[in-house]
């Protein structure tokens, strides 16, 4: 769930939570998108008129609100809208009330460039805040540089958004994918050698968002001697995980980790069960994220000791994460916050700060605060390299005893207890 | 050694599983020539049901099978006699754009009444198996393809010892002939859209066992059961058990020998073998029309 991987145009609609699957895939169609772009979004930037302090602030926002990326793109605009109201509640942005201009993009590369053209060229909007997943993030983010305008994104981190040399771009979570499993990494590490795992296994699914995290993982854990016995892609259409589960039963490594997007974690465990093998550790991608299908689709009782890593946790001592949450629950009929909307609302958070530090809405300022400085959001701490991308780490989230738990890194984390070994299959 | 009888048994448990899926879609073809696109999305609507019913009643997924046969056999019937019949003697490319669009209105229902979610359904047994020695056997795919024999042969004996089911084949054989000797095509055509759409029953209620689903699942279902019809051959029972455990075996004996990259790869590469050395694919009988040119 942490990683936003470029959709597939066309294929099914996909299930609310496992959002992965239906973010994955959408390849190099952006890259396309590019040279289209930059004809688009010719329009002149908006001029920072010296406006009166009774003016609202004005914050244009493009968000797939139909389309492929309906759900997700709905949380985003709660937790754009949770933000709001805090912000206006407290007294505004630099004393002005902060109005929200959110469009809808349909989940359309196309209508993301028109839309955020119109929103800065006609519109003349004070700043700007980031749509959701690469897919939409690559193109729109273009017109908001070629606009000089500062996109702080909250859910776009493909590896390439920030191969570009952007200076206005800002991804507002922790890491890109390749980065994603550094935080485990670090979490072995502090173990006694003797309690590390001493060989591993990494199914991975052939996902853009999946793969790089495995890959990368298996890279610094073989400079850490941990040995790995198995190494395998299959392709995303992989329904029998049988075969995998028995090679994996035969070669016994003390740790799987597994490239999972959500049915192939399921498919994994279920078959690793059936055929009587518990790994010492199991690391899953996003599967494990899907909190209640996840439980339910293997057993509650196995889902003890699990690892995955993440963006957000709702019981993060982060600094306005209980406002947030309480703020969500009061405005949606008491639901748990989804991790898109809160990395929205941290997103909204990125910018606030940096305005009020900055102290006006000029975008060359607010950029190069944001280029310089640390920003607390409650996601934890963010801060970003000269072209956008996060320097962070994600959480490492551990199930234990039905519930999830932040375990890394151990300033963010919601308990000091680690489960490990992972219990027997119940 | 040990390696090699797993590979095969779960490559067998798993055929089992498809041919029963795509009994239906192949008994339909063979007699009405429709290729019925809406099968994967029947097995999801009766995975759905039997979630359902197995969550609310605590009834064991396969056993509640007996409830949503009875129940796809009505629906089938009634979608035959409404909208299917409306395209008898068109093309066969009709009947696609048609089932298509039957699959997509269950899979929007779907959406609306239960919800863009993974679901599946885990009766006590889904994540034990049978343990022989070294070699595993899953209970769930024992038992899926224990129900997929008996389905299987079921249909077996009422197609080839019954009245019925001599009147169907006749039907899928020589219509024109069929009608002289007193068999209502009609009748025969809805009753055989009726059975294939009834042998999603058992399937869907297997698979919500087997896999995790969720309403667009369908799209998966139904390319990997054309691939099996068509390997075995367009309208044979036989040829899509063949087919299927083809596909099974591909599956597992790939994934431990070879690579996961091409495990649900290799099953296509046989295909386009078998096609080209036998273009009606394993089991399928040449038509008149297509020795015309020969």
């Amino acid at each position: 769930m942490s990683a936003r991987p470029f959709p597939v145009p066309g294929r099914p609609a996909a299930p609310d939570r496992p959002a992965t699957r239906r973010r994955r895939r959408l390849g190099a169609a952006a890259l396309g998108v590019v040279a289209a772009l930059t004809l688009a979004a010719c329009g002149s930037r908006p001029s920072e008129q010296a406006t009166t302090s009774t003016e609202p602030i004005v914050i244009g926002i493009s968000l797939p609100l139909t389309g492929d990326f309906s759900q997700p793109g709905g949380e985003a605009k709660r937790g754009y809208e949770v933000w709001q109201k805090q912000v206006n509640e407290s007294g505004g942005l630099l004393g002005r009330q902060v109005q929200l201009k959110i469009v809808d993009d349909a989940s359309s590369q196309d209508t993301v460039v028109s839309d955020y053209t119109k929103l800065i060229t006609q519109d003349k909007v004070d700043l700007l805040l980031g749509t959701f997943s690469s897919l939409l993030n690559y193109p729109a983010s273009a017109v908001a540089e070629k606009n000089q305008m500062v996109f702080v994104e909250p859910a776009g981190g493909a590896p390439n958004m920030f191969a570009r040399g952007f200076k206005y771009l800002f991804f507002a979570q922790q890491a890109t994918a390749p980065h994603q499993a550094d935080v485990f990494v670090n979490y072995i590490k502090t173990l006694p050698p003797d309690q590390r795992p001493k060989t591993a296994a990494y199914p991975t699914q052939d996902d853009p968002f999946a793969a790089p995290v495995i890959e990368s993982m298996q890279k610094q854990l073989s400079a850490l001697g941990v040995q790995t016995v198995y190494s395998q892609t299959y392709p995303a259409d992989t329904t029998n995980f049988q075969s995998i589960a028995s090679q994996l039963s035969t070669k016994k490594p003390d740790l799987i980790a597994q490239g999972a997007v959500f049915e192939d974690g399921v498919g994994l465990v279920r078959s690793l069960k059936q055929l009587g093998y518990s790994p010492k550790m199991l690391f899953q991608t996003s599967a494990p994220s899907n909190a209640g299908q996840y439980s339910s689709a293997i057993g509650t009782d196995n889902t003890e000791g699990v690892f995955y890593t993440v963006s957000w946790s709702q019981d993060a001592k982060t600094p306005q994460n209980a406002e947030f949450v309480s703020g969500y629950k009061a405005a949606y009929k008491n639901a748990d916050p989804a991790e898109d909307a809160a990395d929205a609302f941290a997103t909204a958070q990125v910018l606030q700060t940096a305005v009020t530090k900055v102290g006006s809405i000029d975008q060359a300022k607010i950029r190069d605060w944001l280029h310089a400085n640390e920003v607390q959001t409650i996601l934890g701490p963010l801060s970003w390299t000269a072209t956008g991308e996060p320097r962070g780490q994600f959480l490492l989230a551990q199930w234990q005893s039905n519930k999830v738990q932040v375990v890394g890194p151990p300033d963010l984390a919601t308990t000091e207890t680690v489960v490990n070994p992972k219990p027997d299959w119940k | 050694m040990a390696q090699l009888v797993q590979a095969l048994v779960l490559g067998i448990l798993i055929g089992g599983v498809y041919a029963l899926m795509a009994s239906g879609l192949t008994l339909i073809f063979g007699v009405m020539r429709i290729i019925n696109i809406a099968q994967g999305a029947f097995l999801i609507l009766v995975a759905t049901v039997t979630w359902w019913l197995w969550r609310e009643t605590g009834i064991d997924p396969i056993i509640a099978s007996v409830i949503t046969t009875p129940m796809m056999f009505g629906l089938g019937w009634v979608l035959y006699r409404t909208v299917v019949s409306r395209i008898r003697g068109q093309s066969a490319s009709m009947s696609v754009l048609l089932t298509f669009g039957i699959a997509l209105v269950i899979e929007g229902i779907l959406n609306v009444v239960s919800g863009n979610k993974f679901r599946s359904a885990t009766p006590s047994y889904f994540e034990q198996s049978f343990t022989i020695g070294s070699i595993h056997l899953p209970k769930p795919q024992v038992y899926g393809f224990l129900a997929a024999v008996v389905v299987l042969a079921g249909l077996y004996l009422v197609l080839t010892r019954t009245w019925t089911g001599r009147a169907i084949r006749a039907v899928s054989q020589n219509p024109s002939a069929a009608a002289l000797v007193g068999v209502s095509a009609t009748g025969t055509a809805a009753l055989a859209f009726a059975l294939g759409a009834a042998s999603a029953g058992v399937g869907g209620s297997i698979l919500s066992v087997l896999y995790p689903f969720f309403p667009a699942s369908h799209y998966d279902w139904i390319s990997r059961l054309l691939g099996i019809v068509v390997l075995g051959g367009m309208g044979s029972l036989p040829g899509a058990m063949v087919g299927a455990l083809v596909l099974g075996l591909a599956e597992t004996l790939t994934a431990t020998y070879g690579s996961l990259r091409w495990s649900t790869l290799v099953f296509y590469l046989v295909i386009m073998v078998v096609l080209l050395v036998r273009p009606q694919g394993l089991f399928g009988a040449r038509l008149r029309e297509d020795g015309v040119t020969v």
